[in-house]
């Protein structure tokens, strides 16, 4: 087919093309050149170009080269256009005129259409996946059809709900590609969509309910029509239908449930995704039947696109590949039809827990759940959706004002909620960087990483205005004192309050790194470090509001009582600090034992040929450098704290114990929050751990040099557990 | 591939005169006088490109600024085209099937005469 192709169209195009479509210029005419540039070819000396003066060989190299699949996107594979491939015959409806095998083919498309949707959620454009589906690109074929019709028309409205999630959200660089549709039939208003496959639906479930009732099929009810001819496989094809259709209609339902504003449709939402759920497994269920019922003329894949396993008529990626542009044809992969449902059956537990949020928590709380979200690993769409949910016109939820929330977490009285404050610039700015917080915590984390690094500078230039603002309130004697001493107290809360969230944001910076990979082990050591100091400041801070923040509360509530309880709780440190603890425990350990093994070169490391020490210091830490959180974390410190260190300090003290103690101590107050209770459990196995190796190494460390110590992280996602081996 | 040698062919071109035909280093001088001139190239899945002719290497693979692409919707002819705008493109030679020039009649002649040589 290729060859004869091939050869068709070299043998036709060697005559010029019609003047009438390529015209040359007024007064001259397409002369054949092919002879002369071949002479031409044979005079040039190897390496030699013909080229014109202002020829530059750079910009040469980004020329497209045509016929290279990796760049051209235009190649001509099976057929010129999509009408010449509907001519062909390549969409036909009816698929077949064969009822049975209508019905068959129908399932093969819209499990294929399934796996090209999870395959555009995974990444890929649109135009090349859900949109290589033929009746898709013209549906207004499909009216006849009306099984096939009211499928695709679901498809399409669900991507265009779907899109216009992810464009309402901030996404980045290849997540960019998920919404773009230029060229597609999608920008289509179509309320009807839900109206016609209901009515698809009740026919096939009536169709259904009648093959029941007649068990022996003989007594066909009259003006009746079954959906296929083969009465002994009525039954089974309706099922297989009813529950696709099922799964389509209650998927948009929760699409459209969720873009409700101000998070109104998520109950609703909550019974959909259950709904879908259980039609997933109907749908899989369906497989053995589907299986079972392959014609020979097929050939049944194993890992293919459909329930069946046969090849779906209707789909040719290469017809519209050139819509993908702007980005360069890529080859893909559909995933398989297993995978698909695996992938439809996480996005919507992701798309669950977001329902499960409620409405009315704290911001503290709400930072605290969209890190405990990422830990699922979530995809583009579920992110976008808890993103659009968290940020509407600039409040959270759409309901909360950000002024509110900030004074709430920085522990002021509802009463100041509507105080003029609010008003000054950079307080409505700290609401924008609170947005903007929020909005890169739901993104992936390579752009959350950068983009946490970039925004702890506005964070310090707020903090720095509030500082500002501080000195002139205090030296401002034109305010009643009794005002001023009002705003001033709100500023020092708040103050406190966003020096916290810096800590954090530098915090959730550097764990971020973990994530992704970036660090080496050899620079485990000054990455522990930062961590440990970064983490001392946000324990300091968190522990300094909440100690301002009770003994408001107590100066408030001083008239009620005055007991000795209160005087013993007020010395002892809250449950949120002490976990911090453990963990800065955990970092400081850490850091020492990383230090003694390089120290004492028992780490197989060597330093690196290409930077030193001070440039990878740099380069992981350079945004929080700049940031200037702290003025005493730079280089020169890192290396004060550790170039000493040695088995002999070690020995000395084991922090890993301390980790261990209070991580067991402070468990039970957490007994009611898992995430947070699992992680001290995961800090107590690592502490513990880590604690044993320290001992086998101070024992031994100097005495054995076959002992070699790697770590793996094994017990938490960051904090590393150390494995002494002795290699052989 | 910046210090090929353009000495034997730009003597050519200085030692050249209007005329197509004049041979000497002949087609290379040739081909350098075609440059910047529209240039179209069919390639063997059928489509054509226009544009304006930049560069040639000793392969024959051709470099055009500013190409629009051609393709039929159809096989069968006659069809109608599409087209749509690429900027700098190299055509490998190995794809080319034809390549014409546009130029003035005269000039066409004098090209018919040299491919008789």
């Amino acid at each position: 087919m290729e060859g004869r192709f091939t050869e068709e169209a070299a043998g036709r195009h060697h005559a010029p093309p019609k003047p009438s479509t390529i015209t040359s210029g007024e007064d001259s005419v397409w002369a054949d050149v092919s002879t002369l540039l071949r002479a031409a070819c044979n005079e040039i000396q190897e390496g030699e170009l013909i080229h014109g003066e202002n020829f530059n060989l750079f910009a040469a190299m980004s020329a497209l080269e045509i016929m290279d699949p990796k760049m051209d996107s235009g190649i001509v594979c099976k057929y010129y256009s999509l009408d010449e491939a509907i001519e062909d015959g390549a969409a036909p409806v009816p698929i077949s005129f064969d009822k049975t095998i209508d019905v068959q083919c129908t399932i093969d498309i819209m499990d294929h259409l399934l796996s090209c949707e999870a395959t555009w959620h995974k990444g890929h454009s649109l135009a090349q996946t859900v949109f290589s589906c033929i009746y898709l690109l013209k549906l207004e074929r499909t009216s006849s059809h009306d099984l096939l019709h009211s499928y695709c028309r679901i498809v399409r409205a669900t991507c265009k709900a779907v899109v216009s999630v992810v464009s309402d959200a901030r996404t980045h660089e290849e997540e960019d590609i998920f919404t773009m549709a230029y060229g597609l039939p999608l920008n289509i208003e179509d309320e009807k969509c839900l109206a016609v496959i209901n009515t698809v639906e009740e026919t096939i479930a009536r169709q259904l309910r009648a093959c029941k009732a007649s068990p022996c099929g003989r007594k066909v009810i009259d003006d009746f029509e079954p959906l296929q001819n083969d009465v002994a496989l009525e039954e089974g094809y309706c099922r297989a239908i009813l529950c696709r259709l099922r799964f389509r209609k209650h998927f948009y339902h929760v699409i459209m449930s969720m873009k409700r504003p101000q998070g109104r449709g998520l109950l609703l939402a909550r019974k959909h995704i259950l709904s879908c759920l259980s039609e997933l497994q109907s749908i899989l269920k369906s497989e053995e039947f589907l299986r079972s019922n392959v014609s020979g003329s097929h050939s049944v894949e194993d890992r293919g696109t459909t329930a069946s396993g046969c090849h779906p008529i209707g789909f040719d990626a290469s017809l519209n590949t050139r819509l993908s542009a702007p980005t360069p044809p890529r080859s893909i992969k559909i995933v398989s039809w297993r995978e698909a449902i695996e992938f439809f059956t996480k996005l919507l537990q992701d798309l669950d827990i977001i329902c499960s949020l409620p409405l009315d928590v704290s911001l503290e709380g709400t930072l605290h759940f969209v890190v405990q979200f990422q830990k699922t690993r979530p995809d583009l769409v579920a992110r976008a959706h808890l993103q659009n949910l968290l940020v509407q016109d600039g409040k959270l939820y759409g309901i909360h004002p950000m002024f509110a929330l900030i004074s709430k977490a920085a522990g002021l009285s509802e009463a100041v909620k509507n105080h003029s404050i609010q008003q000054m610039e950079f307080i409505v700015q700290l609401g924008v960087l609170v947005v903007n917080l929020l909005r890169i915590l739901c993104t992936n984390a390579a752009w959350q990483r950068r983009k946490l690094g970039k925004i702890l500078q506005d964070w310090r230039v707020i903090q720095m205005q509030i500082e500002m603002a501080l000195r002139q309130e205090t030296g401002d004697v034109s305010h009643l004192p009794d005002d001023l001493s009002f705003r001033e107290n709100i500023l020092r809360h708040i103050l406190l309050w966003v020096e916290e969230e810096t800590y954090w944001i530098a915090y959730r910076f550097l764990i971020l790194g973990f994530e992704l990979e970036l660090y080496s082990p050899g620079e485990y050591c000054m990455v522990y470090w930062y961590i440990y100091i970064i983490l001392i400041k946000l324990a300091e801070k968190m522990h300094h509001r909440m100690s301002s923040n009770n003994s408001l509360a107590k100066s408030r509530g001083k008239k009620k009582k005055g007991s000795a309880l209160d005087a013993s709780k007020e010395f002892q440190i809250p449950p949120a600090v002490s976990f911090i603890q453990s963990q800065i425990s955990l970092a400081e350990g850490l850091t020492l034992m990383l230090a003694a093994l390089k120290n004492e070169r028992l780490l197989s490391n060597r330093p690196s040929p290409f930077n030193t020490g001070y440039e990878r210091f740099l380069q992981h830490f350079e945004l929080l450098q700049k940031a200037g959180i702290s003025e005493d974390i730079s280089y020169r410190s890192f290396e004060e704290a550790t170039k000493t260190v040695s088995f002999s300090t070690l020995a000395m003290y084991n922090y890993f114990k301390d980790a261990q103690r209070i991580a067991r101590d402070i468990k039970h107050h957490f007994s009611c929050d898992p995430d947070r209770l699992s992680e001290l459990r995961k800090i107590e196995q690592v502490a513990e751990h880590n604690s044993v190796a320290l001992n086998v190494v101070c024992r031994l460390g100097s005495l054995d040099s076959s002992l070699k110590v790697s770590f793996e992280f094994s017990h938490h996602p960051f904090f590393a557990s150390a494995v002494v081996k002795r290699s052989s | 591939m910046e210090q090929e040698r353009v000495g034997p062919v730009s003597d050519a071109v200085t030692s050249d005169g209007v005329n197509l035909t004049t041979s000497g280093s002949g087609a290379v001088a040739q081909v350098k006088k075609l440059l910047f001139r529209r240039m179209l190239i069919g390639i063997k899945d059928g489509r054509f490109f226009l544009g304006v002719f930049n560069c040639m290497d000793k392969q024959g693979n051709i470099i055009l600024q500013d190409a629009v692409e051609y393709r039929s919707t159809r096989r069968a002819s006659p069809s109608s085209m599409e087209q749509r705008c690429l900027g700098v493109i190299l055509i490998p030679s190995s794809c080319r099937t034809s390549c014409h020039v546009d130029c003035s009649i005269d000039e066409q002649l004098a090209l018919l005469s040299l491919h008789q040589h």
